[in-house]
Protein backbone atom coordinates (compact mmCIF):
# COMPACT_ATOMS: atom_id res chain seq x y z
CA UNK A 1 0.00 0.00 0.00
CA UNK A 2 1.37 3.41 -0.70
CA UNK A 3 -0.22 5.17 1.78
CA UNK A 4 2.18 2.90 3.86
CA UNK A 5 5.11 4.25 2.31
CA UNK A 6 4.68 7.60 3.80
CA UNK A 7 2.55 7.19 6.76
CA UNK A 8 4.11 5.25 10.16
CA UNK A 9 0.35 3.64 11.46
CA UNK A 10 2.56 3.16 14.85
CA UNK A 11 1.91 7.15 15.09
CA UNK A 12 -1.76 6.14 15.86
CA UNK A 13 -0.78 5.37 19.02
CA UNK A 14 1.38 8.59 19.54
CA UNK A 15 -1.70 10.62 18.15
CA UNK A 16 -4.03 8.79 20.56
CA UNK A 17 -2.17 9.18 23.40
CA UNK A 18 -1.53 13.27 22.84
CA UNK A 19 -5.36 13.39 22.82
CA UNK A 20 -5.88 11.68 25.76
CA UNK A 21 -3.86 14.28 27.63
CA UNK A 22 -4.93 16.92 26.10
CA UNK A 23 -8.72 16.05 26.73
CA UNK A 24 -7.49 16.49 30.70
CA UNK A 25 -7.31 19.99 29.87
CA UNK A 26 -10.59 20.61 28.07
CA UNK A 27 -13.63 21.54 28.86
CA UNK A 28 -15.73 18.15 29.70
CA UNK A 29 -19.03 18.77 31.47
CA UNK A 30 -20.11 22.88 32.03
CA UNK A 31 -17.16 24.18 30.80
CA UNK A 32 -15.24 22.12 33.42
CA UNK A 33 -12.03 20.73 32.35
CA UNK A 34 -10.95 17.20 33.83
CA UNK A 35 -8.50 19.03 35.97
CA UNK A 36 -10.80 21.68 37.39
CA UNK A 37 -13.11 18.93 38.18
CA UNK A 38 -10.70 17.08 40.44
CA UNK A 39 -9.44 20.22 42.09
CA UNK A 40 -13.22 20.73 43.08
CA UNK A 41 -13.59 17.13 43.78
CA UNK A 42 -10.79 17.46 46.14
CA UNK A 43 -11.29 20.58 48.11
CA UNK A 44 -14.65 19.19 48.69
CA UNK A 45 -13.09 15.84 49.88
CA UNK A 46 -15.59 14.23 47.59
CA UNK A 47 -14.47 10.60 47.33
CA UNK A 48 -12.99 9.13 44.06
CA UNK A 49 -11.97 12.45 43.23
CA UNK A 50 -8.37 10.65 41.78
CA UNK A 51 -10.62 9.02 39.20
CA UNK A 52 -10.59 12.44 37.25
CA UNK A 53 -7.30 11.90 36.84
CA UNK A 54 -7.01 8.88 35.25
CA UNK A 55 -7.64 9.61 31.67
CA UNK A 56 -4.14 12.13 32.00
CA UNK A 57 -2.26 8.81 33.72
CA UNK A 58 -3.72 6.57 30.88
CA UNK A 59 -2.44 9.02 28.04
CA UNK A 60 0.95 9.45 30.03
CA UNK A 61 1.57 5.51 30.42
CA UNK A 62 -0.03 5.18 26.84
CA UNK A 63 2.68 7.37 25.40
CA UNK A 64 5.38 5.57 26.85
CA UNK A 65 4.56 2.42 25.32
CA UNK A 66 4.42 3.95 22.02
CA UNK A 67 7.04 6.03 22.49
CA UNK A 68 8.77 1.97 22.88
CA UNK A 69 7.61 1.20 19.87
CA UNK A 70 8.31 3.59 17.78
CA UNK A 71 12.00 3.08 19.19
CA UNK A 72 12.42 0.14 18.39
CA UNK A 73 9.67 -2.55 17.09
CA UNK A 74 11.19 -5.53 18.43
CA UNK A 75 9.56 -4.26 22.11
CA UNK A 76 6.40 -4.70 20.57
CA UNK A 77 4.91 -7.11 23.30
CA UNK A 78 6.35 -4.94 25.75
CA UNK A 79 4.38 -1.90 24.11
CA UNK A 80 1.35 -3.45 23.66
CA UNK A 81 1.61 -5.01 27.85
CA UNK A 82 2.16 -1.28 28.57
CA UNK A 83 -0.12 0.30 26.52
CA UNK A 84 -3.11 -2.68 28.25
CA UNK A 85 -1.78 -1.07 31.94
CA UNK A 86 -2.55 2.62 30.12
CA UNK A 87 -5.80 1.61 28.73
CA UNK A 88 -7.46 -0.18 32.36
CA UNK A 89 -6.89 3.36 33.75
CA UNK A 90 -8.74 4.60 31.47
CA UNK A 91 -11.60 1.66 31.31
CA UNK A 92 -11.87 1.93 34.99
CA UNK A 93 -12.59 5.93 34.57
CA UNK A 94 -15.07 5.00 32.36
CA UNK A 95 -16.67 2.56 33.54
CA UNK A 96 -17.32 5.00 36.51
CA UNK A 97 -17.78 8.09 35.26
CA UNK A 98 -20.52 7.29 32.43
CA UNK A 99 -23.15 5.88 34.74
CA UNK A 100 -22.74 8.77 37.56
CA UNK A 101 -22.69 11.34 34.83
CA UNK A 102 -25.32 9.66 32.36
CA UNK A 103 -27.87 12.69 32.38
CA UNK A 104 -25.13 14.81 31.43
CA UNK A 105 -22.98 13.14 28.65
CA UNK A 106 -25.41 14.26 25.80
CA UNK A 107 -23.79 17.77 27.05
CA UNK A 108 -20.68 16.64 27.10
CA UNK A 109 -17.76 18.79 25.35
CA UNK A 110 -14.94 18.69 23.15
CA UNK A 111 -12.56 16.72 26.09
CA UNK A 112 -14.69 14.08 26.44
CA UNK A 113 -15.05 13.47 22.73
CA UNK A 114 -10.71 13.41 22.22
CA UNK A 115 -10.36 11.16 25.27
CA UNK A 116 -12.91 8.42 23.52
CA UNK A 117 -11.04 9.04 19.81
CA UNK A 118 -7.85 8.76 21.88
CA UNK A 119 -8.48 5.85 23.43
CA UNK A 120 -10.02 4.48 20.36
CA UNK A 121 -6.75 5.34 18.28
CA UNK A 122 -4.68 3.28 21.25
CA UNK A 123 -6.62 0.45 20.18
CA UNK A 124 -6.32 0.40 16.82
CA UNK A 125 -2.69 1.24 17.28
CA UNK A 126 -2.34 -2.02 19.55
CA UNK A 127 -4.02 -4.19 16.88
CA UNK A 128 -1.51 -2.85 14.24
CA UNK A 129 1.76 -3.39 16.24
CA UNK A 130 0.47 -6.57 17.02
CA UNK A 131 -0.53 -7.25 13.17
CA UNK A 132 3.11 -5.52 11.82
CA UNK A 133 5.50 -8.17 11.02
CA UNK A 134 9.58 -6.99 10.95
CA UNK A 135 12.74 -9.15 10.28
CA UNK B 1 31.81 -33.73 10.39
CA UNK B 2 32.85 -37.30 10.77
CA UNK B 3 31.05 -40.14 8.88
CA UNK B 4 29.92 -41.54 12.07
CA UNK B 5 27.98 -38.67 12.49
CA UNK B 6 26.37 -38.02 9.58
CA UNK B 7 25.41 -41.64 10.02
CA UNK B 8 23.77 -41.04 13.30
CA UNK B 9 21.68 -38.17 12.59
CA UNK B 10 20.54 -39.80 9.59
CA UNK B 11 19.46 -43.12 11.84
CA UNK B 12 17.45 -40.51 13.98
CA UNK B 13 15.63 -38.86 10.82
CA UNK B 14 14.89 -43.08 9.82
CA UNK B 15 11.41 -42.03 10.17
CA UNK B 16 11.62 -39.30 8.13
CA UNK B 17 14.26 -40.38 5.69
CA UNK B 18 14.79 -43.74 3.27
CA UNK B 19 18.27 -44.29 0.84
CA UNK B 20 16.63 -45.97 -2.43
CA UNK B 21 18.60 -48.15 -5.02
CA UNK B 22 19.97 -44.52 -6.63
CA UNK B 23 22.00 -44.26 -2.78
CA UNK B 24 20.35 -40.94 -2.63
CA UNK B 25 17.72 -40.13 0.36
CA UNK B 26 14.58 -39.25 0.09
CA UNK B 27 11.58 -38.19 2.22
CA UNK B 28 9.34 -41.03 3.30
CA UNK B 29 5.45 -40.61 3.35
CA UNK B 30 5.79 -39.39 6.86
CA UNK B 31 8.57 -37.10 5.93
CA UNK B 32 6.98 -35.56 3.23
CA UNK B 33 3.96 -34.78 5.12
CA UNK B 34 6.03 -33.85 7.68
CA UNK B 35 7.18 -31.05 5.64
CA UNK B 36 4.04 -30.20 3.62
CA UNK B 37 2.91 -29.52 7.16
CA UNK B 38 5.65 -26.68 8.36
CA UNK B 39 5.70 -25.19 4.96
CA UNK B 40 1.45 -25.01 5.33
CA UNK B 41 1.33 -23.62 8.46
CA UNK B 42 4.56 -21.28 8.65
CA UNK B 43 2.65 -18.40 9.48
CA UNK B 44 0.39 -19.87 12.59
CA UNK B 45 3.07 -22.16 13.88
CA UNK B 46 4.56 -21.11 17.28
CA UNK B 47 7.45 -19.31 16.74
CA UNK B 48 10.31 -18.38 19.75
CA UNK B 49 7.83 -15.87 20.65
CA UNK B 50 10.19 -12.99 21.35
CA UNK B 51 13.49 -11.24 20.09
CA UNK B 52 16.16 -12.02 22.63
CA UNK B 53 16.16 -8.69 23.37
CA UNK B 54 12.71 -8.50 23.99
CA UNK B 55 12.63 -11.77 26.44
CA UNK B 56 15.33 -10.03 28.07
CA UNK B 57 13.50 -6.97 29.13
CA UNK B 58 12.21 -6.49 33.17
CA UNK B 59 8.54 -6.74 32.15
CA UNK B 60 8.26 -9.77 30.22
CA UNK B 61 11.06 -10.97 32.37
CA UNK B 62 8.79 -10.32 35.27
CA UNK B 63 5.83 -11.62 33.89
CA UNK B 64 7.51 -14.81 32.83
CA UNK B 65 8.12 -15.21 36.61
CA UNK B 66 5.06 -14.86 37.46
CA UNK B 67 3.47 -17.39 35.24
CA UNK B 68 2.57 -20.65 36.12
CA UNK B 69 4.65 -22.80 33.13
CA UNK B 70 4.47 -26.03 34.94
CA UNK B 71 0.49 -25.68 35.28
CA UNK B 72 -0.03 -24.48 32.00
CA UNK B 73 2.37 -26.36 29.38
CA UNK B 74 1.36 -29.49 30.82
CA UNK B 75 1.93 -33.21 29.59
CA UNK B 76 -1.09 -35.20 29.60
CA UNK B 77 0.05 -37.57 32.64
CA UNK B 78 -0.28 -34.24 34.75
CA UNK B 79 -3.67 -33.61 33.28
CA UNK B 80 -5.34 -34.33 37.19
CA UNK B 81 -3.19 -32.30 39.31
CA UNK B 82 -3.97 -29.38 36.61
CA UNK B 83 -7.40 -29.84 36.80
CA UNK B 84 -7.75 -30.13 40.48
CA UNK B 85 -5.47 -26.62 40.57
CA UNK B 86 -7.85 -25.06 38.08
CA UNK B 87 -11.02 -26.10 40.43
CA UNK B 88 -9.50 -24.73 43.57
CA UNK B 89 -8.24 -21.38 41.62
CA UNK B 90 -12.31 -21.38 40.19
CA UNK B 91 -13.58 -22.19 44.20
CA UNK B 92 -11.59 -19.87 45.90
CA UNK B 93 -12.47 -17.09 43.44
CA UNK B 94 -16.39 -18.11 43.62
CA UNK B 95 -16.59 -17.80 47.63
CA UNK B 96 -14.45 -14.67 47.55
CA UNK B 97 -15.99 -12.85 44.45
CA UNK B 98 -19.38 -13.93 46.61
CA UNK B 99 -18.11 -12.46 49.72
CA UNK B 100 -17.15 -9.26 48.16
CA UNK B 101 -20.81 -9.34 46.20
CA UNK B 102 -18.85 -8.27 43.02
CA UNK B 103 -20.71 -9.03 40.07
CA UNK B 104 -18.03 -10.85 37.86
CA UNK B 105 -17.70 -10.29 34.29
CA UNK B 106 -14.99 -11.95 32.00
CA UNK B 107 -12.11 -9.80 33.84
CA UNK B 108 -14.16 -7.31 35.31
CA UNK B 109 -15.77 -6.96 38.84
CA UNK B 110 -18.59 -4.10 39.14
CA UNK B 111 -19.63 -2.94 42.32
CA UNK B 112 -22.18 -0.43 40.50
CA UNK B 113 -23.87 -3.66 39.53
CA UNK B 114 -24.58 -5.10 42.68
CA UNK B 115 -28.06 -3.92 43.07
CA UNK B 116 -28.81 -6.32 45.71
CA UNK B 117 -28.04 -5.74 49.22
CA UNK B 118 -24.85 -8.14 49.46
CA UNK B 119 -25.56 -9.66 52.89
CA UNK B 120 -28.15 -11.73 51.99
CA UNK B 121 -26.93 -14.96 51.41
CA UNK B 122 -28.64 -16.08 48.60
CA UNK B 123 -26.87 -13.17 46.05
CA UNK B 124 -23.69 -14.39 47.64
CA UNK B 125 -24.42 -17.57 46.31
CA UNK B 126 -25.57 -16.29 42.94
CA UNK B 127 -22.57 -14.13 42.07
CA UNK B 128 -20.17 -17.04 43.70
CA UNK B 129 -21.87 -19.26 40.71
CA UNK B 130 -21.54 -16.23 38.16
CA UNK B 131 -18.21 -16.49 38.94
CA UNK B 132 -17.85 -20.02 38.10
CA UNK B 133 -20.13 -19.02 34.89
CA UNK B 134 -18.29 -16.56 34.02
CA UNK B 135 -15.08 -18.82 33.68
CA UNK B 136 -16.88 -21.28 31.05
CA UNK B 137 -18.41 -18.18 29.18
CA UNK B 138 -14.73 -16.91 28.83
CA UNK B 139 -13.80 -20.11 27.81
CA UNK B 140 -16.39 -20.48 25.16
CA UNK B 141 -15.66 -17.12 24.19
CA UNK B 142 -11.82 -17.27 23.40
CA UNK B 143 -11.85 -20.99 21.98
CA UNK B 144 -14.53 -19.70 19.61
CA UNK B 145 -12.48 -17.13 18.58
CA UNK B 146 -9.78 -19.18 18.19
CA UNK B 147 -11.40 -21.74 15.92
CA UNK B 148 -13.11 -18.62 14.23
CA UNK B 149 -10.28 -16.53 13.36
CA UNK B 150 -7.53 -18.95 13.64
CA UNK B 151 -8.40 -22.09 12.58
CA UNK B 152 -7.12 -23.70 15.45
CA UNK B 153 -9.59 -26.73 16.80
CA UNK B 154 -6.77 -28.27 18.64
CA UNK B 155 -6.22 -29.25 22.36
CA UNK B 156 -9.59 -28.23 23.82
CA UNK B 157 -9.62 -30.03 26.64
CA UNK B 158 -6.64 -29.72 27.71
CA UNK B 159 -7.06 -25.37 27.11
CA UNK B 160 -10.12 -25.88 28.93
CA UNK B 161 -8.30 -27.87 31.89
CA UNK B 162 -5.72 -25.08 32.00
CA UNK B 163 -8.05 -22.46 31.51
CA UNK B 164 -9.33 -21.24 34.88
CA UNK B 165 -5.44 -20.79 35.95
CA UNK B 166 -6.04 -16.97 34.41
CA UNK B 167 -8.20 -15.93 37.13
CA UNK B 168 -5.65 -16.51 39.66
CA UNK B 169 -3.93 -13.38 39.73
CA UNK B 170 -8.11 -12.21 40.05
CA UNK B 171 -8.02 -14.68 42.94
CA UNK B 172 -5.56 -12.70 44.99
CA UNK B 173 -7.50 -9.38 43.97
CA UNK B 174 -10.48 -10.57 45.69
CA UNK B 175 -9.13 -11.97 48.78
CA UNK B 176 -7.22 -8.47 49.05
CA UNK B 177 -10.07 -6.49 48.38
CA UNK B 178 -12.04 -8.54 50.72
CA UNK B 179 -9.14 -7.67 53.68
CA UNK B 180 -9.39 -4.16 52.65
CA UNK B 181 -13.65 -3.99 52.99
CA UNK B 182 -13.39 -6.01 56.41
CA UNK B 183 -10.97 -3.73 58.05
CA UNK B 184 -13.13 -0.78 56.61
CA UNK B 185 -10.00 0.58 53.99
CA UNK B 186 -12.14 0.77 51.34
CA UNK B 187 -13.91 3.77 52.96
CA UNK B 188 -11.08 5.96 52.88
CA UNK B 189 -10.51 7.15 48.90
CA UNK B 190 -6.71 6.75 48.73
CA UNK B 191 -7.81 2.99 49.49
CA UNK B 192 -10.04 2.93 46.83
CA UNK B 193 -7.24 4.38 43.92
CA UNK B 194 -5.26 1.40 45.47
CA UNK B 195 -7.60 -0.55 45.02
CA UNK B 196 -8.45 0.45 41.28
CA UNK B 197 -4.54 0.20 40.73
CA UNK B 198 -4.78 -3.14 41.72
CA UNK B 199 -7.19 -4.51 39.72
CA UNK B 200 -5.89 -2.77 36.76
CA UNK B 201 -2.45 -4.59 37.38
CA UNK B 202 -4.09 -8.48 38.33
CA UNK B 203 -6.31 -7.73 35.08
CA UNK B 204 -3.01 -7.28 33.18
CA UNK B 205 -1.34 -10.35 34.64
CA UNK B 206 -4.72 -12.35 34.27
CA UNK B 207 -4.59 -10.84 30.57
CA UNK B 208 -1.13 -12.57 30.13
CA UNK B 209 -1.29 -15.74 31.33
CA UNK B 210 -4.39 -15.95 28.92
CA UNK B 211 -2.16 -15.65 25.91
CA UNK B 212 0.39 -17.45 27.42
CA UNK B 213 -1.91 -20.40 27.51
CA UNK B 214 -3.68 -19.65 24.06
CA UNK B 215 0.09 -19.34 22.62
CA UNK B 216 0.91 -22.71 24.17
CA UNK B 217 -2.28 -25.09 24.12
CA UNK B 218 -4.19 -23.16 20.81
CA UNK B 219 -0.63 -22.97 19.30
CA UNK B 220 -0.83 -19.58 18.09
CA UNK B 221 1.70 -17.19 17.74
CA UNK B 222 2.01 -15.17 20.86
CA UNK B 223 1.17 -11.75 18.99
CA UNK B 224 -1.94 -13.68 17.76
CA UNK B 225 -2.59 -14.77 21.40
CA UNK B 226 -2.79 -11.26 22.37
CA UNK B 227 -5.12 -10.24 19.56
CA UNK B 228 -7.84 -12.44 20.63
CA UNK B 229 -7.28 -11.40 24.43
CA UNK B 230 -7.47 -8.12 23.43
CA UNK B 231 -10.62 -8.13 21.62
CA UNK B 232 -12.51 -10.54 24.06
CA UNK B 233 -11.24 -8.26 26.97
CA UNK B 234 -12.09 -4.80 25.27
CA UNK B 235 -15.66 -6.49 23.96
CA UNK B 236 -16.26 -7.27 27.14
CA UNK B 237 -15.63 -3.92 28.08
CA UNK B 238 -18.07 -2.66 25.95
CA UNK B 239 -21.02 -5.08 27.01
CA UNK B 240 -20.15 -3.88 30.90
CA UNK B 241 -20.52 -0.18 29.89
CA UNK B 242 -23.60 -0.57 27.76
CA UNK B 243 -25.00 -2.95 31.13
CA UNK B 244 -24.12 0.13 33.12
CA UNK B 245 -25.63 2.49 31.41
Amino acid sequence: MTIKKYLDFRLLGLVGSILLIISQFLSWFSGLSLLTIYILTTSVAIEDSFLYLFPLICGIICLVGNLVVIYNIEYKINSVIINFIGLGFFLIFIIEIIPRELLYIPYAEIGFYFSIVGSILIFFDILNILLTKHE
Amino acid sequence: MSTGTIYHHLDTLSSLIEQQDDKKYYLTELGLHAYTSLIDNKDTIITPEFSKKEFNSPILKGLMHLTPKTYINYENKRTYSVMIFSILIALIGSIFCGLNGLFPFFLFFAESLTIFTTSEIIIQFLLAFLFIGNILLYFLINEGLSRVIYKKKENTLKFLASFAIIFFPLDIYLVLRFILTSTGSLDFSYIRVLDNVLMILFQVWSLWLLTYNLSINKKLKIENSLIVSLLVHYGGFSIILLISI
